[in-house]
């Protein structure tokens, strides 16, 4: 199916079409499901998110906009959102980042970072320039949903230290994807 | 850009929180921030298409079976018990769903001279049934193409509690267009040159209710209540 069939059925969903939200519903959710099973690595928890994804989708379908997100990409960015705010619901609310920020360098990590699927994209490569273990924290915080202590925790350093490294591996990341 | 350089700290905010990795009290103060500054939604969403990238990732894996009958359950079992306060008049319309259907061709295609003197019937005449699944509420929209002219019968009813009723042209792709609010004293609508031609046989047409005045964002915000096809009716009436 294509993008602008997905579009269209997204608008159809946003004026109560049933019939168009079922089609929706048979194109999409393997992909969606994948992500919520992906972030919460729980099948239950999974089809609980799941559930709630196409319900928001439903009662959202009137707030997307083509041209402004592809519909796969609107999808994906509700399903994340659900995962991750089911993630977050069980674990601290607040953080504090006033730790000492640690300046020491890390040793690169042996391990390869996560590799993506498919084919190696503008991403992949952007990703390449970053340290291993910068990339591996990206992936890993987007992909799998990683908090800030689980990564900070992961890699070893003070969760501000961490923060600095997330805020300018995204800065880079983007400033490789304009070039 | 050099490590060294300061970070912007609402770009950078706005990349935490599409990456994820923020707790959930800074994620919701996100979200209301999104809803309050349309310059920090845009950020919001410049960092969603950029790390949509990633989304390749993501390996599907069919759901089970019965996880969209849940959905379903949940959606339209809300949906299908009407709300008193908005659909107070349920039971006017339900006595007139069958006085609508029959009262249409009374109404749509009389003589010329009786609908009014800008109504040449010039082309076919183009209906939609609106209607909803599992219910009898129903209403027709007719578009004279000659002139742009939509009617929609029965035209004398309000809502309740100072709601409008919308009519939407739901297009193939791309976000519904509105094609005005039915007005309280009655069901005609003109539309521009432009818009009626672009109300052909097959068309999609929608009815939500809305705010007084019509939806203030220009889309739907309101339920949706009834849809139905523009179709060509073959029963022209004879000049």
């Amino acid at each position: 199916m294509t993008t602008e069939d997905l579009s269209g059925l997204i608008a159809r969903t946003a004026l109560g079409d049933r019939k168009a939200f079922s089609a929706l519903y048979a194109e999409t959710a393997a992909k969606l499901f994948g992500v919520t099973l992906r972030i919460l690595k729980d099948r239950a928890q999974a089809e609980d998110a799941l559930q709630e994804v196409y319900v928001r989708i439903w009662r959202r379908a009137g707030s997307f906009r083509v041209g402004q997100a592809s519909a796969t990409a609107w999808l994906v960015t509700i399903a994340r959102n659900q995962a991750i705010d089911m993630l977050r619901a069980r674990q601290p609310a607040t953080l504090d980042y006033d730790d000492a920020p640690d300046i020491a360098d890390q040793a690169p990590d042996p391990e390869a970072r996560a590799a993506l699927s498919g084919e190696a994209g503008r991403m992949e490569a952007c990703l390449g320039e970053l340290d291993a273990d910068k990339a591996r924290a990206v992936v890993g915080a987007y992909v799998e949903g990683l908090s800030y202590q689980e990564l900070a925790e992961g890699n070893g350093v003070p969760l501000n230290t961490m923060r600095t490294w997330l805020r300018r591996s995204l800065l880079k990341l983007r400033e490789c994807m304009n070039r | 850009m050099t490590t060294d350089a300061p970070i912007p700290d609402d770009d950078a905010l706005a990349g935490e929180y599409v990456l994820g990795v923020l707790p959930l009290s800074e994620r919701l103060a996100v979200e209301d921030r999104m809803r309050h500054d349309a310059g920090f939604a845009r950020r919001v969403a410049a960092w969603q298409a950029e790390l949509s990238h990633l989304d390749e990732a993501y390996q599907p894996e069919t759901p089970p079976a019965g996880v969209k009958s849940r959905i379903d359950a949940r959606l339209f079992a809300e949906t299908d018990r009407p709300s008193p306060g908005l659909w107070g008049s349920l039971v006017f319309w339900r006595g007139l769903a069958f006085a609508a259907v029959v009262l249409a061709a009374a109404s749509f295609f009389l003589p010329a001279e009786v609908a009014g003197p800008e109504t040449p019937a010039a082309g076919p005449q183009l209906v939609a049934e609106l209607g909803a699944a599992g219910s009898s509420v129903g209403l027709l929209a007719a578009l004279d193409p000659a002139n742009g002219a939509l009617t929609v019968t029965p035209a004398a009813f309000s809502p309740d509690d100072g709601k409008a009723l919308e009519l939407w042209l739901v297009p193939g792709e791309g976000a519904p267009v509105s094609l005005g609010v039915v007005p309280d004293d009655g069901g005609r609508i003109l539309l521009d040159r432009s818009m009626a031609e672009r109300l052909g046989a097959g068309a999609l047409i929608a009815v939500s209710i809305e705010p007084a005045g019509g939806s203030p964002t220009g889309v739907a915000t309101g339920p949706v209540v009834l849809s139905g096809k523009l179709a060509k009716k073959i029963d022209q009436p004879k000049k």
